[in-house]
């Protein structure tokens, strides 16, 4: 179980971007669903280690994650980033084994069963063939791909991922989420994401927490939460609700924007 | 690798036979032999060293900064070193104390060029801005130096100092640099996974579990550690730095678990070869940094024209 209490951050210690963060998570895949600058990446940040926070407390299976030290931290949450770093040509199998540094001697480096770590992830998503490619020659859909699979290969508890749909086209948005899902149930691990499309969220998360100017605004089960006052409150926009067999649908009105261009 | 390795000792062999005489192993005289072993041999071994360590700091900053181009002397490290050298010429012109200085400085240079960074923010930009800052200051006060230098004697001695050359390097020499630059080499090497992992960026590595900034000044102590070394025994020695982790890079990629010893050995192999051009093209010899420059500059533009599809694709 994850649980946040009273989260708080700056970047430079006067605007507050996180204002107090309350959140849990039992288990499955829980999405922040808001709009841009909302604080999303920070909160996701702050639970990964990367930032930390000004008050507050994370906790994780009943570990309170800000007083672990890095590589602990590193072994019970894996992160996949929103942006593709591009430094020099790795392969995409050395891309995939740097995730595998928290359980990894800093001196003596990998060793043959994290190596074998690795060929069961890129197995495991279909990327073995890649293996040899340079990361950087890798179509965004591969690359994100690449990604989940180094988060894999840290074997976090909780995994967390900034944006996993941003760059891709229809279908590889699909895919990544598909294979989130598929882990978080096979593996029975959790996962924390953020998302913009609310019918994606709808179609892959077991909770959506609703976040605006650095709060929670609402959070619950998707088909409760996602509605048309809530897409209100945080897009400021009007959208219609379609019920359909699976579920629901939304979908936004597109003279909502006219005011912007008067 | 291990092609490498022979390639490496077959140029340590032929650098013992060439130079201003040429020895033939089969049938030397006591006078020979005294040549190779007090006059040769450290001085081999010392450029080895070298040119080890300034590939090592080269392939080290070019991780720490995720950039291609970056050398030994980004933080200031050869502009500090050459003003301590200047310096200890201008007022006590005795070789240890010329080395001492210029080390001395080398290693202020990059801690003022640390301590400036991180009042900026402690980022890669800031580290990068407070080393063009110091090196520019250091610069500025060699330039001074010389302008005051006397100019039939102390000014031609700055000026060959900071062309670089190993020559007159004897057992003695080596006594100083040997601990800092066995220091960092070692360090450096030992450092090669961790050098994977920051490379993928300070946020993913700390995600990953890596203290950023630990490391980060780990890396830079060891690189100056080793750089300042070299500079204070021979001067400034361009391109070595920045060449040998492209070679390395192209024929054993860009893991760091291959690619840094790799480029300790291309380092001490180009310096080696350097050298002993400079030993042999002319009957006085060349100053080191004129035959690294010809050669390196060539050097680099014909991998980077010829990679420039594949391995330097940003996206």
């Amino acid at each position: 179980m994850l649980r946040i209490e009273n989260l708080r951050f700056s970047y430079n210690g006067i605007v507050e971007v996180l204002k107090g963060i309350d959140l849990i998570l039992d288990c499955g895949v829980g999405c922040i669903l808001g709009p841009n600058g909302a604080g999303k990446s920070t909160l996701l940040k702050t639970i990964a280690g990367i930032l930390q926070p000004k008050k507050g407390k994370i906790f994780f299976k009943g570990k309170d994650l800000t007083r672990l030290k890095l590589k602990e931290r590193a072994k019970l949450i894996s992160y996949v980033p929103q942006e593709f770093s591009l430094s020099f040509p790795y392969t995409v199998f050395e891309t995939v084994l740097v995730g595998r540094h928290p359980h990894i001697n800093a001196i003596f480096g990998p060793t043959r069963e994290d190596e074998e770590a690795v060929m069961k992830y890129l197995n495991m998503l279909h990327l073995e063939d890649l293996k040899e490619k340079l990361f950087i020659q890798l179509s965004s859909g591969q690359k994100r791909l690449v990604l989940i699979a180094r988060g894999l290969a840290q074997e976090g508890e909780l995994m967390v991922l900034d944006e996993p749909t941003s760059f891709l086209d229809f279908k590889n948005s699909l895919l990544a989420l598909s294979v989130v899902e598929n882990i978080s149930k096979k593996l029975g691990k959790m996962a924390i994401l953020s998302l913009h499309d609310p019918n994606l969220t709808s179609l892959f998360c077991d909770v959506v927490f609703l976040m605006k100017d650095g709060r929670i605004i609402d959070s619950g089960k998707p088909e409760e939460v996602i509605n048309s006052h809530n897409m209100k409150e945080l897009f400021g926009l009007m959208v219609e609700e379609v019920i359909i067999p699976e579920g629901k649908y939304i979908i936004p009105d597109k003279n909502a924007l006219r005011h912007f261009f008067e | 690798m291990k092609k490498g390795f022979f390639l490496y000792l077959l140029t340590f062999l032929v650098s013992l036979m060439v130079g201003r005489y040429l020895f033939k192993p089969w049938n030397m005289s006591e006078v020979e032999k005294a040549i190779l072993i007090d006059v040769r041999l450290p001085r081999i071994l010392i450029v080895s060293l070298s040119g080890a360590s300034l590939g090592l700091a080269g392939v080290t900053f070019q991780n720490l900064f995720r950039n291609y181009l970056a050398g030994p002397g980004i933080l200031g490290v050869t502009s500090g070193s050459a003003f301590g050298a200047a310096i200890a010429i201008l007022l006590f012109p005795v070789n240890y104390l010329i080395q001492g200085v210029s080390f001395i400085f080398g290693l202020v240079s990059v801690f003022l060029s640390y301590f400036l960074g991180r009042k900026l923010g402690s980022t890669i930009l800031s580290l990068v801005l407070s080393g063009m800052v110091i090196s520019a200051f250091f610069s500025a006060l060699l330039g001074l130096i010389k302008y005051l230098a006397d100019p039939y004697n102390k000014l031609p001695a700055i000026v060959f100092w900071l062309l670089g050359s190993f020559t007159g390097v004897r057992w003695s020499d080596l006594t100083l640099a040997l601990v800092p630059m066995l220091l960092g080499i070692t360090g450096m090497l030992c450092l090669r996974w961790i050098y994977n992992v920051l490379s993928a960026g300070d946020e993913e590595a700390k995600a990953l579990g890596v203290d950023v900034r630990k490391y980060r000044t780990l890396s830079i102590l060891l690189a100056t550690l080793a750089t300042s070394a070299v500079t204070s025994v021979a001067g400034i020695i361009t391109w070595i730095g920045v060449v040998a982790p492209h070679v390395a890079r192209l024929m054993v990629g860009s893991d760091n678990r291959r690619l840094v010893p790799m480029t300790a050995m291309v380092g001490a192999l180009l310096l080696l070869v350097c050298d002993d051009l400079a030993r042999i093209l002319t009957a006085s010899e060349l100053p080191l940094s004129v035959v690294t420059n010809l050669i390196g500059a060539p050097v680099l533009f014909t991998i980077l024209a010829k990679k420039k599809g594949v391995l330097y694709a940003k996206d």
